[in-house]
């Protein structure tokens, strides 16, 4: 956050990966910054910092958002999913398998994000079409640019479902 | 920064009259309030959000009448089938806005307050001619939109007032979103129109559109209208496109541009309507 006024306080309570929290936080306080400085979830990046770029996706109640465009104290009594809960076992999901078989990861950066979106879109449309895919990732951007095989890992995965 | 997150209107009213005069922002789903802060303007002392207040979530229809709470997010008017049936600019413009993740926070109130000249939501506001209810301690008025939205990013409401529900009719029997960004996602539109028509017996007996970042809110393009209505040749529907707006220079697109991007795609659609 640019400036600090004021510093107020707030006593938040939330769910983050099957798991409860109770933590007093600055109200100025992102909700990225929560997860990452506080909770040590570092999945969730920061890239741009203003909702463009989707590395910061998780999510909150059910629904995919950029955790750097709220404020830790909009996810009081949430319950919130970050890449490091997305499967509730110890093994990967299938869409994280896919990724690996179809060689969809080069630097990395984007891919927490790809994978909450992807996932998001797997549950929307089980057997997604590439056009669907491209859609649904409209909010992640991979600065590698290597969208194909990320499109193929998510179109495969339904396929395989 | 305090932050207060009343639950009822009644909360609410008690906050907007203790506050007034201070420095607050209204919160809804912060999409437009949070990149704001990243480039170094302050956080204001107040965030009030609205976000829990109970009433102002949901779309109903009644004879025709369709009423959008200013709480309901982009994703669930895009998913929407009253909007898809009786408002398909709104449907559409809410299928081409940002992404997945923007679209499941940001709300209809929020796109109207901010009164971007390019907010993609409000040409449609405009050609279904939005009338929008603000509620204060006073009480309630309601307003139409061409009225509320004043400059970029200035409106109408009072301090201690906020908008709680937008009040919508389509008069056309047909009508079409289009958005010109410099990509398909994600992208702030360099122009865009909402255009309803109806077709009469022989020929299109009502028309309307309204065009977004191509002046400093959204304009209605009656001399362009009009001159189509009198059958008038294209170079001067396109003089009277000209007539109707005022478009700048800015870092997406030059005014000269917009201008003739906008002829051109008018011009084209006008062409498919006579037929």
């Amino acid at each position: 956050m640019a400036s600090k006024v004021n510093t107020s306080f707030f006593d938040l309570k939330l769910t983050v990966n099957r798991k409860e929290y109770n933590r007093r936080i600055p109200t100025h306080l992102r909700l990225l910054d929560l997860l990452r400085d506080e909770l040590k979830l570092t999945g969730a990046k920061e890239v741009c910092g203003e909702g463009e770029c989707g590395a910061c996706t998780i999510v909150m109640d059910g629904k995919t958002v950029n955790s750097c465009l709220i404020l830790a104290v909009e996810a009081h009594q949430t319950e919130i999913t970050t890449i490091e809960g997305i499967s509730p076992e110890i093994e990967l999901t299938k869409l994280q398998q896919a990724f690996i078989d179809d060689h969809s990861v080069q630097c990395g950066y984007c891919i927490p994000g790809m994978i909450i979106s992807g996932e998001q879109i797997l549950e929307d449309f089980h057997q997604p079409t590439r056009q669907q895919i491209k859609d649904g990732l409209s909010g992640n951007i991979c600065r590698c640019t290597g969208y194909t095989k990320i499109i193929d890992a998510i179109e495969n995965t339904g396929k395989n479902s | 920064m305090r932050y207060l997150c009343p639950n009822s209107i009644r909360e609410l009213q008690e906050i907007l009259v203790k506050e007034k005069g201070n420095d607050y922002s209204i919160l809804a789903g912060g999409t437009d309030i949070m990149p704001r802060y990243r480039t170094g303007l302050p956080l204001p002392k107040i965030a009030i959000d609205i976000k829990h207040l109970p009433g102002y979530g949901s779309i109903s229809e009644e004879n025709g009448i369709i009423e959008i709470g200013a709480l309901v997010t982009i994703e669930d008017i895009r998913k929407n089938h009253i909007v898809h049936k009786y408002l398909p600019c709104l449907s559409q413009a809410c299928k081409e806005f940002a992404g997945t993740q923007i679209r499941n926070r940001a709300t209809i109130g929020g796109n109207i307050c901010n009164a971007s000249p390019a907010g993609d939501l409000l040409p449609g506001l405009y050609l279904y001619s939005a009338k929008l209810q603000l509620i204060s301690a006073l009480g309630s008025r309601k307003m139409a939109i061409q009225d509320f939205i004043l400059s970029p990013g200035k409106t109408a409401l009072k301090p201690g007032e906020i908008l709680v529900s937008i009040q919508l009719k389509n008069q056309f029997d047909n009508s079409k979103f289009y958005k010109l960004g410099l990509r398909q996602s994600m992208a702030i539109s360099v122009i865009n129109y909402a255009m309803g028509w109806t077709v009469g017996e022989k020929s299109i007996s009502k028309i309307g559109i309204m065009a977004g970042s191509v002046a400093p809110t959204i304009v209605s393009l009656n001399n362009c209208c009009k001159s189509f209505l009198s059958m008038e040749n294209d170079e001067s529907i396109a003089e009277n496109i000209a007539r109707d707006i005022y478009p700048i220079d800015d870092i997406r697109a030059t005014a000269k541009y917009r201008q003739q991007v906008l002829k051109n795609l008018l011009l084209h659609d006008l062409r498919k309507l006579k037929g």
